[in-house]
């Protein structure tokens, strides 16, 4: 994987081949000094902003700290941990942000990729059609999900409405099980899929074209060109925008908060929302920490997943 | 070795984390216990300017009081500014409460639902204002279930008033479900027993296509499908709980809990517009606006944009609205119960001394008898009874006389700590029935199960919440 | 493998022309793909453009059912509610607009002070386990924000920034800060290290070599870099719903979302809102749309 997908890379050790022998030592201080003064104040914001609350979060996990009800906090050992893993609560909403984040993320990817592959093949208008399929994904959370919701409206809004125009009943898009986690995989996938078609499109015409006139050369098929040359380099930085698209859609909160609010019923409750529930309806901020944490878990496997591999292709 | 740092790191942040966390705590046990007690009597007020903050979430309400309280108030006290804060009402018991837990409000007086009071006493949020009310407040001019319902803790039995109570707030606007019938439609005469209205409804919706039967909350959030479901038990004698006992199951889904279940479902649910699962104040509004309701629930208080021309297709006119649309108090069956909505004014525990004799001031002077009745006259719903049986009250809208009917029929939710806990999982648990995800009685039984679970769960260790 | 942004995209020969359509069926084919294409931007655009359609209707073609596409009367009204109170004073949502502004501004510009010299530094120097640093940088920001802001909320009442712009500034700042870091450290990566090196040989310190040579050559990409941080402060939401509620600190998103949820829901002013808010992202997304790659993968993918 070398020069089709061309990512930034560190510049190992350059400086001790450039900087010049003879005054160093002094000029070596004051590197260091620079360095630390220059990296410090950055590193000092996410300790006190990122890495500090969380390791508090870790040690109010182990308590049935309350965060209105005051009191000392009493140390219950992993009592959070065990009753968040056998709670069949979270295994539900585990499932639902499981199927939401698979099925999602996969419509996206195909959509995206399909999106990018026709663009490719333009020659006119590429720029302004770039553009035009990016507009959803510039948009707030807030805006996609409220106006989403105005259009999913059983009784006034406008899908339902060109659906009764083809002669097609009513669909009931917010407010049935099957349909509520489908309107949010649809909404996302509508806001996400111009992610993905843009880095695969960046993949896309990374390919040197000469690959494929050898290819021509060879009479293969359309089909064999596109399995053995195009998906091929594509897929790794595919890849990269799949698993990044996987770590958001498993951090999903505001879109179900304004779509759905779980509803109906809690059949489209993510651990985010569930999360936010256990923390803010009852206050029960131990709890809350200790399903914080396992989420953050999942989290650091998913992006040690994405970073190793990030890493991978910059080195490969 | 950075690994060793990192260790040595996080050993150094995990001590910090265990210090400040701790030094929380001990502020934090200082200050519990109970409520902190209000002034007997209204310390020496403040001359200069003063800006006196409520939250409370945003809806016609809240900007009438704020145009009212800035009128007629600054004619007592010229120096004070009132500001009604708003908050989206899915978000209204997260705002304030997430401030209490700061220790520090942006408000003085919190507009608390009648079902927030035990959480905020429990937790010490507000003044205990009992030597207050004593001193300045005449009880006798009121319902004694209303003085409870907005201020007393522990909870009062239904109409009722326990005179050794604490009081933790008064009054600031009464309200209650009213049925809204098309009298065009069904007649002008409402229906008088449940199974009445419901048989009207199916009629109704059978004659005007297009137009549904019913109406009615049913959301998840807020207390929207709770308050459906509360409502249908009451009329069919069931119980939300045994409070002696704190025993829900059993009680919640008795015979009479799972019938009123089963009317609301099987019944209700399906005279109402498809994609209505969702629904709450404002979508109940716009559909009795826009002629698609034949019979509606809401709140007395959300009910006036109802009878602007601007936003309804009945009418040119309030007067032709007005021709269309009746104003009723709800049906009885087994019962007459009707379900009690509306807040009380709460002082803020953190809010700064010269704030709170203000606060206290402002409630003493809300609560006099010619200021409930103006307020009545500006749209809002007194709780004196004086300012009930006004003219000024009664001739302010058509659906007043429905809520002072109603005041003698009443029920609250619970208000015990746990409200918060309790009315998540009665939404959600009724929303899943209304909704075809859950069967009605599984839906009923689940919610009596996990309701039960959340009285309980004080002795357990760890997990509380899920 | 030091590969910049321009070589990047000079190695790929970006196709300038695809694979000439061959054999049987090239126009047909090609007459296929472009009406799926059609059919795709209309499906992604539709939304929008019902958004915007929505914005200048009355309200009772709004509720229109079959819905209007067309033939409705145009109306302003909307948008002077976005702006203009019922009182006739400023509306809530404008003090939210200028919340925001000065919310994103103001972490923007904090994100990027420390952000651009801490970039410069990892690039220029041998910083001990200079990839393990980076990569928990850049790790710190998948944290779910449900679940940052539980310990946040409670450190903020400790110090008092609960319901406070500062509160809301620093947390977006800390958000945004590695992303900032990342991006810029591709883009300091591809001016060359000999610049500072030829300046210190006739005499300039480290840090004159950087201020002088070296930033100039990055303000383009510290613009950018800026933008995305706006964008991302400006859309926020979780924050700043469970860390403010007040009218005086509430930013635009939870604002917008407020909308909803009072006696009558005004589609229309939802609507309207909606187009003020998204526009200086969309007019700020096209600005910088040539490093659109790089600004929404925090970064980590260049081209």
């Amino acid at each position: 994987m070398s020069d089709p997908v061309p990512l930034t890379t560190d510049h190992p050790g350059q400086l001790a081949s450039a900087t010049p022998p003879a005054p160093v030592r002094s000029r070596r201080l004051s590197d260091r000094g620079l360095a630390v003064g220059f990296i410090s104040p950055a590193l000092l914001l996410l300790l006190a902003m990122s890495v500090f609350p969380l390791l508090w979060t870790l040690f109010l996990s182990f308590t049935d700290y309350s965060a209105t009800r005051g009191g000392p906090a009493h140390f219950v050992g992993f009592g959070n941990y065990t009753a968040i893993l056998t709670s069949a609560q979270v295994h539900q909403r585990a499932l639902t942000t499981l199927i939401y984040v698979v099925g999602a993320v996969t419509l996206q990817t195909v959509l995206g990729f399909t999106i990018a592959y026709l663009i490719s093949r333009r020659t006119h208008g590429r720029g302004v059609l770039t553009t035009l399929f990016l507009v959803p994904m510039m948009l707030s959370p807030v805006v996609v999900g409220l106006f989403w919701r105005f259009m999913l409206d059983a009784q006034f809004g406008v899908i339902n409405s060109m659906l009764g125009s083809l002669g097609l009943g009513q669909v009931e898009w917010l407010t049935r099980q099957r349909t509520a986690l489908i309107s949010l995989i649809v909404v996302d996938t509508w806001q996400w899929t111009p992610f993905i078609m843009l880095i695969a499109l960046a993949g896309l015409t990374a390919i040197p074209k000469y690959l494929y006139e050898a290819a021509s050369i060879d009479r293969a098929s359309e089909w064999f060109r596109f399995r053995t040359i195009t998906l091929p380099l594509v897929w790794p930085l595919l890849l990269i925008a799949v698993l990044f698209r996987a770590i958001e859609a498993f951090r999903l909160f505001d879109l179900v908060y304004i779509l759905t609010s779980g509803g109906p019923g809690v059949s489209t409750e993510t651990l985010s929302f569930h999360v936010y529930k256990v923390a803010f309806l009852g206050f029960n901020t131990g709890t809350a920490s200790a399903y914080g944490i396992l989420m953050v878990l999942v989290v650091i496997v998913l992006t040690q997943i994405y970073l190793r591999y990030l890493n991978k292709l910059k080195e490969g | 070795m950075p690994g060793r740092k990192v260790q040595l790191a996080t050993a150094a942040m995990l001590l910090v984390a265990t210090t400040v966390a701790a030094c929380g705590d001990g502020q934090d046990g200082g200050t519990t216990a109970s409520a902190p007690k209000a002034p007997a009597t209204i310390p020496e007020l403040t001359t200069d300017p003063l800006t006196l903050s409520f939250i409370w979430f945003d809806w016609p309400p809240a900007r009438a009081l704020e145009a009212f309280a800035n009128a007629e108030y600054k004619k007592e006290r010229p120096n004070a500014t009132i500001k009604v804060n708003t908050v989206p009402n899915a978000n209204w018991h997260d705002a304030m409460f997430t401030q209490f837990a700061a220790r520090k409000t942006d408000f003085d007086i919190a507009i608390l639902d009648s079902q927030h009071i035990g959480e905020a006493v429990t937790n010490g949020n507000i003044l205990d204002i009992t030597d207050f009310v004593k001193n300045n407040i005449d009880v006798t001019a009121y319902n004694p279930y209303l003085l409870a319902a907005y201020g007393q803790y522990p909870q009062a039995e239904t109409g009722k008033r326990d005179e050794n109570a604490s009081l933790y707030g008064l009054p600031l606007l009464g309200d209650t479900w009213t049925m809204i019938y098309r009298k065009d439609l069904i007649g002008d005469k409402p229906p008088q027993t449940w199974d009445e209205m419901i048989s009207v409804a199916e009629r109704c919706q059978a004659e005007h296509p297009g137009v549904s039967g019913l109406a009615f909350h049913q959301a998840n959030g807020s207390d929207a499908a709770a308050v459906t479901y509360n409502t249908v038990n009451g009329v069919y004698g069931g119980n939300l709980w045994d409070a002696k006992a704190r025993k829900i199951e059993g009680v919640l889904n008795d015979a009479a809990g799972q019938e009123a279940m089963d009317v609301l479902v099987n019944k209700m649910k399906p005279l109402t517009a498809k994609g209505s699962g969702n629904w709450f104040i404002d979508e109940v509004n716009a559909a009795v606006a826009q002629g698609k309701a034949c019979i509606a629930f809401n709140w007395i208080a959300a009910s006036g944009g109802l009878l602007d021309p601007l936003q309804s297709t009945l009418g040119a006119t309030r007067e032709q609205i007005l021709d269309k649309l009746g104003f009723a108090t709800l049906p009885s069956q087994k019962t007459n119960l009707v379900p009690l909505g509306g807040m009380g004014m709460h002082v803020s525990a953190y809010s700064p001394t010269a704030n709170q004799a203000e606060a206290l001031n402002f409630m003493r002077w809300f609560e006099r008898a010619d200021i409930q009745k103006k307020w009545a006259a500006a749209g809002g719903v007194p709780s004196r009874t004086d300012a009930l049986e006004s003219p000024e009250f009664l001739n302010a809208g058509p659906f007043n006389q429905v809520y002072a009917d109603s005041v003698p029929r009443m029920r609250d939710m619970w208000n015990v700590p746990e409200y918060a806990r309790l009315v998540d999982i009665e939404n959600t648990g009724v929303n899943a029935a209304l909704n075809g995800a859950k069967k009605p009685k599984d839906a009923l039984d689940d919610i009596a199960r996990q309701q039960q679970d959340v009285l309980d769960s004080s002795s357990r260790k760890g997990g509380g919440g899920l | 493998m030091a590969v910049s942004v321009d070589e990047a995209v000079s190695t790929g020969p970006a196709r300038d022309h695809p694979p000439p359509a061959r054999r049987l069926g090239g126009r047909s084919r090609s007459v296929l793909e472009v009406a799926l294409l059609t059919v795709l931007a209309v499906v992604m655009l539709f939304p929008v453009l019902w958004m915007i359609e929505t914005s200048i209707k009355e309200n009772r073609d709004v509720y229109a059912v079959p819905a209007e596409f067309f033939g409705f009367t145009v109306t302003m009204d909307h948008f002077k509610d976005v702006f203009v109170g019922p009182d006739g004073g400023r509306s809530a949502l404008s003090v939210a607009f200028l919340n925001s502004i000065l919310v994103a501004g103001a972490s923007t510009v904090l994100a990027t002070v420390l952000g651009v010299p801490a970039a410069w530094a990892y690039s220029r120097f041998a910083v001990k386990a200079k990839k393990d640093q980076l990569f928990f940088i850049l790790s710190t920001r998948f944290m779910p924000p449900v679940v940052v802001v539980i310990p946040i909320f409670l450190m903020y009442r400790q110090v008092g920034l609960i319901d406070t712009k500062l509160g809301l500034i620093l947390i977006y700042a800390a958000y945004n800060l590695p992303f900032t870091i990342w991006m810029m450290k591709g883009f300091v990566d591809e001016v060359p290290a000999e610049y500072e090196d030829a300046a210190m040989l006739d005499g300039y310190t480290r840090l004159q070599a950087f201020r002088r040579f070296t930033l100039p050559l990055l303000v383009p990409g510290i613009a950018a870099t800026a933008v995305f941080a706006l964008i991302f402060s400006w859309n926020e939401f979780v924050f700043a719903i469970f860390l403010t509620s007040s009218d005086s600190v509430r930013t635009a998103p939870p604002a917008i979302a407020g909308l909803i949820g009072g006696t009558t829901v005004d589609w229309g002013l939802v609507a309207a809102a909606s187009v003020v808010f998204a526009l200086p992202v969309l007019v700020f997304a096209y600005l910088v749309r040539k490093h659109l790659i790089a600004g929404v993968t925090l970064g980590a993918v260049r081209r």
